[in-house]
């Protein structure tokens, strides 16, 4: 199986497609800065990444990928609407506590929303709970359940209603196989192992 | 700020002089500059003469473009770097971030460090002999503002021959010195690296500042202004800095520091002179003890009889006036349009534990910047020094400095105005 490190800039390629050059982007959950620094280098956005912990700042410091370090629902507070032209949520909402919150207020300050995460009803996830009947352990959930950060797993279905529920308009969606590089053409709730949508009000 | 280091000083192992450490700038000798034109200051004063003291570390290069200036705070001075002699008992404030290898390389980097005007280690103020009188200028010194500082420093980097500033870097009064740098001359300042700062002196803060300001014109020392050198109002310029000293720390580093422990003999208290132990005498018996009882209670003694050595009266007034006189929101009309003509890419940090100027208002400086469209960092350590932090020694907050000071800028200039 390709390692998680990987599968990330499969992720980024996506992306990087869907990002306007010369864009203002907000990157929630940016890590070490790895995708804000591709969109700078393929893209030329003016590129802002937001992430909690100060070593994650500092990497994107050193590779001049401008960063505020805080909470994602404050830092997005303190702009006005429409300030950016997209806010990226890439494998950052299954570690949200109010992921409706977020995004309602990534859609203030952004046109377009993109999100990207691991659908968590891929059918080895399943199989895995039914026959083994314990927590996904996989290149993905790497951890056992006593090693885990509290996490709060999406699926493509759940997704899918939220954004009805809350008229947010899908206008973009690509659903990957389980080696998240070929397209899922089919059932995705089922056997998509990513899911990427990009999301307007 | 204090003058010691805030985290446990690293203890060399051998007995190497701390001039002659191979990441140490080595012994430095101060320098004066003495502006050929009459500064006028900005409520309209004129000064002949004025005089910056400075220091310098590292070599100007070819295209001058590699020159980083270090704002000092409140109570700092031009001595950032290195040792004026090999039997100093400290080097420079700033000497554990700046030096060859370090995270300000003097190898790479022309490192300037400046008295400011107002100030009372070399450069022209309030305790300078009027020329035109023969006394110190006292209160006769012009009202001193941050734009001040900013712009005489300017006048220095230009007599230096610096084309550009590679970066300005300042904590608590030095950041506000480094964000009106970026403000003032856009073009001129590349990068702004701003520390445990405020856009805005607010009332705890100018409340800190008045408090130390009616201990000083309380004493009759002071006298309007007018005492000789070396004399004033000593007694008040020690609790001014008692007072003050507490704002840079904070209760867990003092708790650590300190804790409850008492006193054991007298010979271990530091000697203190007469004036700033009035209530230290035998007890009896059943009397009341106000002597010295906890250790705190010596060490800010100690605090405030150094600093009576080191610093005027007259200054601390005209630059804590300096501080509560700074105010972007006010200045430019709000901060979003303080930093409008700002062209240098910024790094702004906040320390956890900074009760004097928060992470919050440092977080509000790097929010206006990038409402305004500029590049820029926001990072906050976590530390419980207090407001002292941005002078710990830490290899995290170095390699945050080093990384931003060392990226070679992107090729590509990106467009970020609204």
């Amino acid at each position: 199986m390709t390692p998680p490190v990987e599968k990330r800039t499969v992720d980024m390629q996506i992306i990087a497609d869907w990002v306007e050059p010369h864009t203002r982007v907000l990157d929630l959950g940016c890590g070490r800065g790895e995708l804000l620094d591709f969109l700078i280098q393929s893209k030329q956005v003016s590129a802002l990444g937001v992430d909690l912990d100060f070593d994650q700042i500092s990497a994107c410091v050193r590779r001049g990928v401008p960063a505020y370090q805080g909470d994602m629902i404050a830092c997005m507070a303190a702009f006005p609407a429409r300030h950016f032209d997209r806010v990226i949520c890439s494998r950052t909402v299954q570690e949200l506590t109010a992921p409706a919150v977020v995004i309602a207020e990534a859609l203030r300050v952004a046109r377009s929303v993109t999100v990207g995460f691991v659908n968590h009803a891929f059918w080895k996830n399943r199989l895995d709970l039914l026959t083994r009947g314990r927590k996904a352990q996989n290149a993905v959930y790497t951890t056992t359940w006593a090693e885990s950060r509290p996490a709060n797993p999406v699926s493509v279905a759940d997704f899918e209603d939220f954004c009805a529920t809350h008229s947010i308009r899908i206008t973009r969606r690509v659903h990957l196989d389980g080696d998240w590089k070929s397209p899922c053409p089919m059932l995705p709730n089922l056997l998509a192992g990513y899911a990427l949508y990009d999301l307007t009000k | 700020m204090t003058d010691e280091p805030t985290a446990h000083s690293s203890t060399p192992l051998s007995s190497t002089p701390g001039h002659l450490a191979p990441d140490d700038v080595g012994l430095v000798t101060p320098l004066d500059f003495v502006l050929p034109r009459p500064f006028t200051f900005k409520h309209g004063q004129p000064l002949d003469g004025l005089t910056l003291r400075y220091e310098t570390y590292g070599t100007l290069n070819a295209t001058r473009d590699n020159a980083v200036l270090i704002c000092h705070a409140l109570s700092g001075n031009h001595h950032a770097a290195g040792w004026h002699s090999p039997t100093d008992k400290k080097p420079g404030w700033w000497n554990n971030l700046i030096g060859p290898g370090k995270a300000v390389d003097t190898r790479r980097f022309f490192v300037i460090c400046a008295n400011v005007p107002g100030g009372c280690s070399g450069s022209t103020g309030p305790s300078s002999t009027n020329p035109a009188t023969g006394e110190p200028y006292g209160l006769r010194f012009p009202a001193l503002t941050i734009l001040d500082m900013v712009r005489a420093q300017k006048l220095l980097l230009d007599h230096l021959g610096v084309a550009e500033l590679h970066t300005v870097i300042g904590g608590s009064m030095g950041g506000m010195t480094a964000l009106l740098f970026a403000i003032e001359f856009p073009n001129f300042t590349r990068r702004l690296l701003a520390m445990a700062t405020t856009a805005r002196e607010g009332a705890q803060a100018i409340a800190f500042n008045e408090v130390g300001r009616q201990a000083i014109m309380q004493d009759p020392g002071w006298n309007n202004g007018d005492y000789p050198p070396n004399g004033g109002p000593r007694v008040g310029l020690a609790i001014a800095r008692m007072m003050a000293h507490i704002t840079y720390l904070s209760d867990a580093s003092m708790d650590r520091k300190f804790g409850r422990r008492t006193i054991q003999s007298r010979a271990q208290s530091p000697q203190l002179s007469a004036e700033l132990a009035p209530g230290d005498a035998s007890p009896s018996a059943a009397a009341a003890d106000f002597n010295l009882q906890f250790e705190v209670e010596s060490y800010l003694r100690h605090q405030g009889q150094t600093f009576i050595n080191r610093f005027d009266a007259n200054s601390y007034l005209y630059i804590t006036r300096a501080l509560d006189q700074f105010d972007l929101d006010h200045a430019y009309g709000s901060l979003e349009q303080a930093f409008a003509p700002v062209l240098a890419e910024s790094l702004i940090v906040g320390f956890t534990s900074d009760w004097l100027f928060p992470p919050e208002q440092n977080r509000q400086i790097a929010q206006a910047l990038l409402r305004a469209g500029k590049r820029t960092s926001y990072a906050e350590l976590s530390t419980d020094l207090g407001h002292d932090s941005f002078l710990l020694e830490s290899e995290e907050l170095y390699a945050l400095i080093r990384g931003f000071l060392e990226r070679t800028p992107p090729a590509t200039t990106t467009d970020f105005a609204i």
